[in-house]
């Protein structure tokens, strides 16, 4: 309970809120896109990675509250206990230094898909009837097709498309926080010291003309 | 959509609800849509009580339009899948070796109806109530008023950062960038779009921080409320009855389940 207190500061909060925008945000840009994911929790996996399981539940549990607020998606509420442990995780595995090497974030996200897919798939089938009411519902027809029930063919719809997600949402995660100054990082406070550990050349760092101070400015630190 | 609200202003009585109320009347949708057994039952309910809430408080064609947006996909994917996958003896037609039932359309269109109820309530709701009455009212009620900043800021600041995607759009787009390109390479600009938005954003953390500490955010005094809440007696009764008679239904639901 001492995290709980130290997880909701000023700071988080509006961080929280932050994280909330993003996943809305980014939410409706992928749509634009259209790609066939999500990536509705980028914003709860980076509140989760830097700041602590607590506030990573939080920033799910109330970014399913304000899809269903603002009525761009009123059935996400349902879900709201999966984004919770979705944000939660994240902070656990920051926390234990899998966002220090990219294999191991991929890998975080990975375990954070196939759960997030088994404690969802209850839901579309019990609540919804076994549908989602999206593109992906052809996925759950198929697998009913080939002779599964209801339950397991929300399953594997989840654990074809879930893991898939959150392994691309946990990897640009990882390279946010490669690119995110080092000072940003520890005013938070949950990622051990080495992690983001910038690997040059590597990633892509979004260009402005203060990026070279903030590559100064992260370099003193981390030898501080 | 753009923008982080359903909400449409409107003179009405359904407008002047105190929030809870209209809260405690989702709550019997909710409990209605899980508890009522047929679709006549369902259909009946929507057409009885929420539709004529909705001309109350004028918003009959907004609401119905966010009903069939909503509920829309799900009729469609729920008569597919239950039509064909969840038996029965009355055959409609077949597709290959697949038989679509009679039984199986009637539990997808049920299925649908207890959605159409539940969303319906929810989409009244949001609709007839702005977003920062509603969580004053549960503010007053105990919700951590935190959570509360964290709520709404988020749906505030939600358009901003839509404009701001925007603009990383179009200034990649100048440099060449191909919305209409392949899929793989979609997903490598995905970075590059997503990346400067929410970098951006977090460096703006600390500024909004230091802005709200400035307010007092955090000092533990008693706060006053520029808005009040009307409420009455009359409506605190109300409430109590919707309450009442969403248990009640939910436990007659229980009661025959286990008959």
């Amino acid at each position: 309970m001492m995290n709980l207190r130290k997880e909701f500061t000023t700071l988080s909060i509006t961080l929280m809120a932050i994280g909330i925008g993003i996943n809305l945000a980014v939410g409706t840009i992928v749509l634009r896109l259209g790609l066939p994911l999500y990536l509705d929790s980028i914003g709860t996996v980076l509140v989760g990675a830097l700041v602590g399981p607590w506030a990573g539940a939080a920033t799910g549990f109330l970014s399913n509250l304000v899809w269903t607020l603002t009525g761009l998606f009123p059935q996400a509420f349902a879900w709201a206990g999966v984004a919770a442990i979705i944000g939660a995780l994240a902070g656990v595995f920051a926390r234990s230094g899998w966002f220090n090497t990219v294999g191991k974030a991929a890998l975080a996200g990975i375990i954070t898909g196939i759960l997030s897919a088994v404690l969802s798939a209850p839901i579309a089938t019990y609540v919804f009837g076994g549908v989602v009411g999206a593109g992906t519902d052809a996925l759950v027809a198929a697998f009913r097709a080939a002779g599964l029930d209801a339950l397991l063919s929300n399953v594997a719809q989840g654990t074809f498309s879930d893991p898939l997600d959150k392994l691309v949402t946990f990897l640009i995660v990882w390279s946010l926080l490669l690119a995110l100054p080092a000072r940003e990082k520890a005013r938070f406070g949950n990622l051990p010291v080495a992690a983001g550990r910038p690997l040059q050349g590597k990633t892509r760092r979004p260009a402005g003309k203060k990026t070279a101070a903030k590559k100064a400015a992260k370099k003193s630190t981390r030898r501080r | 959509m753009r923008g982080g609200s359903i909400y449409i202003e409107r003179t009405s009585g359904l407008h002047r609800l105190h929030p809870l109320t209209k809260v405690a009347l989702t709550a019997l949708c909710f409990a209605s849509a899980a508890a009522l057994p047929s679709l006549a039952w369902l259909l009946a309910l929507f057409v009885g009580l929420l539709l004529p809430l909705a001309i109350w408080g004028r918003l009959t064609a907004a609401f119905l339009k966010s009903c069939l947006l909503v509920v829309g996909p799900f009729v469609i994917s729920l008569t597919i899948i239950q039509g064909f996958f969840s038996g029965g003896e009355t055959v409609l037609f077949r597709l290959g070796r697949f038989a679509f039932t009679q039984e199986g359309l009637l539990a997808g269109l049920t299925f649908a109806a207890r959605l159409l109820v539940a969303l319906g309530g929810t989409l009244l709701l949001m609709q007839s109530t702005p977003q920062a009455q509603l969580m004053q009212a549960l503010t007053e009620r105990g919700f951590p008023p935190r959570l509360a900043y964290v709520v709404l800021t988020a749906i505030q600041i939600f358009p901003s950062f839509q404009d701001r995607a925007q603009v990383i759009i179009d200034a990649q787009q100048a440099r060449g960038l191909e919305l209409q390109s392949g899929l793989l390479s979609r997903v490598r600009l995905l970075l590059p779009m997503v990346g400067p938005l929410i970098l951006g954003s977090v460096m703006d953390v600390s500024e909004r921080a230091m802005a709200l500490e400035a307010r007092a955010f955090s000092s533990p005094a008693p706060k006053t409320s520029l808005h009040s809440l009307a409420d009455s007696p009359s409506q605190r009764i109300l409430r109590w009855l919707l309450v009442l008679a969403a248990a009640a239904l939910l436990a007659w639901r229980l009661w025959s389940a286990l008959q």
